[in-house]
């Protein structure tokens, strides 16, 4: 009976050391493909809003040079964690880094590589495409004052648009959010009662709506309810052939969220900030800015100025910023002016390995 | 006290033996390495979340657990009451409709059903859990919410608007109720596998028994198979609640996310665990992630509560019968 114990327990034992030896060997192999990996690949992550953008850039490089670009679409919170945490080679943000956030990423650059715009949506059936909107009455539909379609206001500036008896449901970004930085940015400047009350950020303390996670849930929640009104970046609204509104600019244009709306605006802004951050938003009035859509952005990318992976890092954001603008119009991104590539080429020479 | 006798037992089972023999020893240390890995690992973790928590618990000491605010005068007033009321109505309200719907499916496949019906059903009410919880919130927003807004809510409200949880009409599917029946959907399987084993272990002896003194099925139920699986089954709701109280990717995908307190289910609301997972990546500002996890502390505090009641249950029920 003991012999057929001890017996019995020598498999177990011959096990357990296969099993370490299993663990050993997987751990090597994993290392050893980060190795290789190391040779040629970057990663990134953030912004949803920028990734149709990347996402050309991916192929295009990797075809070109060589070069392996991963990128993961976790949101532009997300992106900004992820380069804090060292988990990226880069990080990828709509809104420019905060100053909690700035210090805590310690070490880091940010730099505006992509130019686009925040559509605002709505789900009214029988309503056209571009309903004119301004930025007060906006602000005051996430505010909660204006409660129902057939607000004397919407109708005040949408002559002979016959608009429904239907409540407003405002729609909003649960979760952090460039986007959303956008759009508050903006009615932080039409709004006082907005600015003094809320304020803006990537999350905001909304008055009134509900909220929904990322971009795909937003826009399903507005597609999913009549009434509805929400924002979006503007290639994620034409993709989904969802209604997007014209919105009224400080000229008194009724302007719309296309390539000639975001040339106009991507000017409005030409003092960086000592993190290298534009603000873009509610271009003022002028001749200049007849034709700016209200509520663009710049996205930025953000590096370790200490990285590792110097070597590949700086060519490709290099690339990104020159050759690869040309791949943003039909994205619906403007190339970005020449006095914000300037700055870009001067940042990305500071990193280093 | 029963865990801490056996082991300490251990190696002294081994030295009586005369020798050490080195699969015993290799399996002792195995073993003991793990059951202690878990005990380190919640310390580890519990000490982190506070010290993380620790500039918003200064800051808002307990009145944090009373303040209804997320980043109020200009982003310097944090609060979780709204969350602790969310989380509280969504988890009970979840296991309110999956505790008897849970007891019904098992009931049926161990009890009444064929048996190829069982073969076919419980395997499937298993895959339920199976759904990615993500997957499972994108079905909350395109299918079930519009369903709410369009079917179930005016339905709800025009036979049972005099209940202030049902005072309004949904203009939105995303809301309170969304929610808790996505959780119920969520804890339904565990629950109802859980019992399903507990009912099967039901000694027929005792069934037979109850049915040769003339007992209904209905009698065998309620006398026999619920009295022996009480205890199991207190502990599986307690599961189940533990389920809806900690899930966060479904549940912040169809709450409607807003910091506010309603009686109306219809309304959006917001729980900790779905505050958790929106905002902790890319917060603001540090304040704004202490408090984030000053949220999980609760939630942590909270799982606590849960388990430690779960376990007086068991142990007085199981106590007051002693058949277990």
């Amino acid at each position: 009976m003991k012999a057929f114990v001890t017996r019995r327990k020598r498999p177990l034992a011959v096990l357990s050391v296969l099993g370490l030896v299993a663990v050993a060997s997987v751990a090597a192999s994993v290392s050893g493909a980060q190795a290789r990996s190391n040779a040629g690949e970057l990663k990134g992550a953030g912004s949803s809003f920028v990734a149709p953008l990347v996402g050309v850039w991916q192929q295009k490089y990797e075809a070109s040079k060589g070069v392996k670009i991963s990128y993961n679409p976790i949101g532009s919170g997300g992106g900004i964690s992820a380069i804090t945490n060292k988990t990226v080679d880069f990080g990828a943000s709509d809104a420019p880094l905060s100053a909690d956030q700035f210090n805590a990423c310690n070490g880091c650059v940010q730099i505006p590589w992509a130019l686009s715009a925040t559509s605002v949506m709505y789900n009214l059936n029988g309503v056209k495409n571009n309903l004119h909107l301004t930025g007060p009455i906006i602000a005051d539909i996430y505010l909660g004052k204006i409660t129902n379609w057939n607000n004397a206001r919407i109708k005040a500036v949408n002559p002979g648009v016959s608009l429904p008896d239907k409540d407003i449901t405002p729609v909003y970004r649960s979760d952090s959010s460039g986007t959303s930085y956008n759009f508050t940015s903006y009615l932080n400047t039409v709004s006082r009662q907005w600015k003094s009350g809320i304020g803006n950020g990537t999350t905001v303390n909304w008055p009134k709506g509900v909220g929904a996670r990322g971009s795909s849930g937003v826009s399903g929640v507005v597609s999913r309810t009549e009434g509805a009104i929400g924002y979006v970046d503007v290639a994620y609204a034409l993709q989904n052939h969802l209604k997007f509104a014209a919105v009224q600019n400080r000229s008194k244009q009724w302007a719309r969220p296309g390539l000639l709306g975001i040339k106009a605006a991507s000017l409005a802004d030409r003092k960086f900030s000592p993190t290298n951050a534009l603000s873009i938003v509610n271009p003022p009035p002028g001749k200049k800015f007849r034709k700016a859509y209200p509520i663009c952005t710049y996205t930025y990318v953000i590096l370790r100025l200490q990285s590792n992976q110097a070597s590949l890092l700086k060519p490709f954001v290099t690339w990104a910023l020159t050759s690869g603008q040309a791949d943003g119009p039909r994205l619906k991104f403007q190339p970005i002016p020449k006095y914000v590539r300037t700055k870009g080429l001067a940042a990305i020479k500071r990193v280093h390995s | 006290m029963a865990v801490a006798s056996r082991t300490s037992s251990g190696p002294g089972a081994l030295q009586r033996r005369g020798r050490i023999r080195p699969g015993d020893a290799v399996l002792y240390l195995v073993t003991l390495a793990a059951a202690l890995s878990g005990v380190v690992l919640l310390a580890l973790i519990t000490r982190e979340v506070i010290a993380d928590a620790w500039p918003a618990m200064q800051k808002f000491g307990l009145g944090f657990l009373t303040t209804q605010a997320w980043g109020d005068n200009n982003k310097t007033l944090f609060g979780a009451k709204s969350f602790i009321f969310g989380t509280a109505v969504t988890s009970l309200g979840a296991l309110l409709l999956a505790t008897p719907i849970s007891l019904a499916i098992a009931l049926f496949l161990t009890e009444l059903a064929p048996r190829w019906i069982r073969s076919v059903v419980a395997p499937l009410v298993e895959l339920l859990a199976a759904i990615p919880s993500v997957v499972l919130g994108l079905w909350g927003i395109l299918v079930l919410g519009p369903f709410i807004t369009g079917t179930l809510g005016p339905a709800l409200h025009g036979t049972f608007g005099w209940l202030p949880i049902f005072s309004s009409k949904p203009s939105v599917g995303s809301n309170m109720f969304a929610a808790i029946l996505i959780l119920t959907i969520m804890i339904i399987p565990i629950v109802s596998s859980i019992c399903r084993e507990l009912f099967l272990g039901v000694p027929s002896e005792l069934k037979d028994g109850a049915l040769a003194l003339g007992a209904t099925r209905w009698e065998v139920v309620r006398g026999v198979v619920f009295p022996y699986a009480r205890a199991g089954i207190a502990a599986a709701l307690i599961l189940g609640l533990g389920r809806a109280v900690g899930e966060a990717i479904a549940v912040t995908q169809v709450i409607g996310n807003n910091v506010a307190i309603h009686a109306d289910l219809f309304k959006p609301g917001d729980t900790l665990a779905s505050r958790i997972a929106g905002q902790y990546q890319g917060a603001d500002t540090a304040l704004q992630v202490a408090s984030l996890v000053y949220l999980a502390v609760i939630l942590l505090v909270f799982s606590l509560i849960a388990n430690l009641a779960a376990q007086l249950i068991v142990r007085r029920v199981a106590g007051r019968h002693q058949m277990r």
